[in-house]
């Protein structure tokens, strides 16, 4: 059961994979427009103020699009087997479920009290807040599940790119890491012009 | 039982050799020094591959619905068996 859930790609890739992945997106773009939950690069979540739906799902197959190809690039330069862009694309697209989840986490405010807590107590900045402790625990909480998330969906997507492209050793953790760095660079520079385009 | 057909030396890890064949009709001995095929010095799960794979045409896609795989892990079962024959023969 952990296995399939680290790792359903040893059964699951193409287009089943794609489609499942893309309607996965799509979802917590909804989700992120009601529960004011963004994305604004491949791994961060963060709450955000009113912003159009138009702007959820952008992002949303921005984030996978770009990073999707990063994966498809570095495939096609290191990897010796053929490699199938619909593997790459739908696998990543499906790497994408436990940030359906993360999606829900605005709507508690509890994580965004304590975030103004912490920057008028440390910071002295914003307004004076109180909060009482349940609700620091909440977000507490709550961070720690968008953590777990984290590490959750970036094994899937280490995991969807070994199998697509066939890789293993030290090319594999490399080429991973180095996609994963571009792509949070681009995918941010890009959301932030999105933001400052659609606001 | 069905017995398996051993291809390294259980002593030193060698690749073990075929010294002799032998006709259970006429009850003719064959001695030598034979070398086995590169298939038969795949593992059994390999030659099962191999069998499967002819038997589905050659289709990866057909192999994957078959065994309940993705495409992408059949092919890189292939991929590596690949890599795997390609060893056995430069070490011939």
């Amino acid at each position: 059961m952990i296995k399939k859930l680290i790792n359903p790609y040893k059964y699951l890739a193409g287009l089943k994979s794609l489609i499942l992945g893309i309607a996965i997106i799509l979802a917590t773009s909804i989700i992120g427009y009601f529960s004011n939950t963004q994305f604004p690069d491949i791994i961060s979540v963060k709450t955000c103020p009113d912003f159009s739906i138009s702007y959820f799902i952008l992002q949303g197959l921005l984030n996978w699009f770009i990073l999707s190809t990063m994966f498809y690039i570095a495939s096609m330069i290191i990897s010796k087997s053929k490699v199938r862009p619909i593997d790459i694309y739908g696998t990543q697209a499906l790497a994408r479920f436990p940030y359906l989840l993360a999606s829900c986490i605005g709507f508690s405010s509890a994580l965004n009290d304590f975030s103004k807590y912490l920057q008028w107590t440390l910071l002295k900045q914003g307004e004076p807040i109180e909060i009482s402790s349940i609700q620091i625990v909440i977000a507490i909480l709550i961070l720690v599940f968008s953590l777990i998330l984290t590490i959750w969906m970036i094994t899937l997507m280490f995991n969807a790119f070994k199998v697509s492209a066939n890789l293993k050793g030290n090319r594999l953790v490399f080429s991973f890491i180095i996609v994963m760095i571009l792509s949070i660079v681009l995918t941010g520079y890009l959301n932030q012009n999105l933001t400052l385009k659609l606001q | 039982m069905e017995k398996k057909l051993p291809i390294i030396c259980p002593s030193c890890n060698s690749d073990l050799k075929v010294k002799s064949l032998h006709c259970e009709q006429c009850d003719t001995t064959i001695s030598g020094q034979f070398e086995l095929p590169i298939l038969l010095r795949l593992d059994t799960k390999e030659q099962d591959f191999i069998l499967d794979f002819v038997k589905s045409s050659g289709s990866l896609k057909i192999m994957a619905s078959k065994l309940n795989l993705s495409y992408p892990t059949v092919r890189n079962m292939l991929d590596d068996l690949i890599s795997n024959i390609e060893k056995l023969k430069s070490h011939d």
